[in-house]
């Protein structure tokens, strides 16, 4: 491994952009989302910045069951991210569809069938800790070494 | 009249202050906005439709995950909605907690719909502040509960859990704390010269506006027209509950209403706590058939349901009008357009605390 390449790590590590999109929730795991910026969860200080902007994520949070107007714009927003990305589904909606997976529902879940997932964290809605944890294990592992494996 | 647009600026779906998808279209005239029009539809999951044909106890569950920020009170009117049907009568103790209940869940819907508007403002610290002591509201809810969003408290006839005198205690004991902080971050709202150059006088809906798109809940509220449902509430009666009422129409009317009934819910739990009656926490009965449309007040508005059930409990049909969409005109008609800039587009949208997941269900 070259130099360059360890120190690629090294800040990659420590400079994790996140973009969350809804596509489709209550809204409950947003606000857990939100509730990571709050300084007693303090997502700053492992060096993630929530800027909801796909054009310079590395991270992004899925989180609801897809709904029809997201079948194809899900796919543009991932598109949009520049490599090396990764996205997270938060909660049980994106994995499983949750209580909306029944007949006469509109949503289509799982969203790996859309974009491909790296990490579920499940629960109806996950901890605050269990979305950081997450976030913090999947990253670095995806990051490290990107360039020789691409 | 030909109408003389210079650039229609769309914002969103996916955009650094929209918490969850919305499309806001906006005609403007240089720096100024000539109309703005809402545009809906990305989170239609069609709850209404699962809903039908389904037992209670399974609706039930559904209907806390219409809108995850204020799940209580959508358990509290679809619970209360059912005990209509059915002629199920609550304990008096079971009746307060349920109340104690929702104004913690309220608190902390409030605080989150300031802490986006701080941030939407870009004033980060005190938003900061603000979902900081989000948290202790939330351990709080979490204490009485069991869990921090979804909670399921309320169930037909009474909630799932007593607490004894030291969690009541404990709940007192964080209320001191939260007013404390409260009382210095309004004051920090209240005269900062900053804040009152981007809120005051701006996204201004007068009283006749509101009632013309029929806003509700602290947007109608902070236009000067005292409409609460939880004064027609006999639980809230007898607590002695009058709504709170601006009179300025702003940004800054609207953000200090939601302050004030912080302080105001503050009250409340303080007066259930002291004069919780005991008694059983549920007094029984079975879910059976009828029809009946029944109101209560969400942190954001009026919230309607209307249920017709069978015999055995399960839902015929089910039609729930959800406040936020009447709010959402109502900025997209009055409070956008009018004098605001481009830059205050956001900051008006988000004042009316748009809940989009609850709009389309």
């Amino acid at each position: 491994m070259t130099l360059l390449q360890s120190f690629k790590n090294a800040v990659r590590q420590r400079s994790i952009h996140v973009c969350y999109v809804d596509t489709g929730s209550c809204n409950g795991c947003d606000i857990e989302v939100l509730a990571c910026l709050s300084p007693r969860y303090d997502l700053e200080q492992y060096g993630i910045y929530v800027h909801n902007n796909p054009r310079e994520a590395d991270v992004l949070l899925v989180i609801g069951g897809v709904t029809p107007q997201w079948e194809d714009k899900l796919k543009m927003v991932w598109d949009k991210m520049p490599e090396p990305k990764v996205a997270v589904a938060i909660g049980n909606c994106p994995i499983s569809g949750c209580v909306y997976n029944r007949p006469d529902s509109l949503t289509r879940p799982p969203a790996k069938s859309y974009i491909p997932i790296a990490a579920e964290v499940p629960g109806c809605p996950p901890r605050p800790t269990e979305i950081i944890q997450a976030i913090l294990s999947v990253a670095p592992l995806i990051f490290k070494d990107w360039e020789i494996r691409r | 009249m030909k109408k003389t647009v210079d650039v229609a600026i769309p914002l969103g779906p996916v955009h650094p202050i929209f918490k969850e998808p919305c499309r806001i279209k906006c005609e403007t005239f240089g720096e100024q906005i000539l109309a703005a029009e809402v545009e809906l539809g990305y989170m239609k999951k069609g709850i209404e439709r699962i809903m039908v044909g389904r037992p209670w106890q399974e609706v039930m569950f559904l209907a806390e995950r219409i809108c995850g920020i204020c799940s209580v009170i959508h358990n509290f009117v679809f619970i209360e909605t059912m005990e209509k049907i059915s002629g199920v009568s609550v304990p008096d103790r079971a009746a307060y907690l349920r109340v104690l209940a929702n104004e913690l869940d309220r608190m902390q819907s409030h605080l989150i719909a300031n802490f986006s508007y701080c941030y939407t403002i870009e004033h980060e610290t005190l938003g900061m502040y603000l979902l900081n002591i989000r948290e202790t509201v939330m351990d709080m809810l979490e204490y009485l509960t069991g869990a921090r969003v979804t909670c399921a408290y309320i169930v037909p006839g009474g909630v799932r859990f007593d607490p004894d005198e030291e969690d009541l205690s404990r709940i007192m004991k964080a209320m001191d704390k939260v007013e404390e902080e409260m009382l210095r971050y309004i004051r920090m709202f209240e005269h900062g010269p900053l804040i009152g150059l981007r809120s005051k006088g701006i996204g201004i809906m007068t009283a006749e506006q509101a009632e013309l798109v029929h806003a509700v809940g602290p947007t109608l509220r902070a236009s000067g027209i005292p409409s609460d449902c939880r004064s027609e509430h006999p639980t809230y009666q007898m607590l002695g509950f009058t709504p709170i009422v601006r009179t300025e129409c702003d940004n800054f009317a609207r953000i200090m209403i939601r302050f004030d009934e912080i302080l105001q819910s503050i009250d409340i739990i303080r007066t259930i706590i002291k004069t919780l009656p005991e008694g059983k926490i549920r007094g029984g009965g079975t879910i059976g058939r009828g029809q009946t449309t029944h109101r209560g007040e969400a942190p954001r508005g009026e919230l309607t349901y209307r249920i017709k059930s069978d015999t055995h409990g399960r839902i015929q049909e089910i039609a729930i009008q959800t406040p936020s969409i009447m709010n959402i005109e109502a900025c997209a008609r009055y409070m956008i357009p009018g004098g605001t800039s481009v830059a205050d587009v956001t900051s008006a949208y988000i004042s009316s605390d748009p809940c989009i997941a609850c709009t389309e269900r």
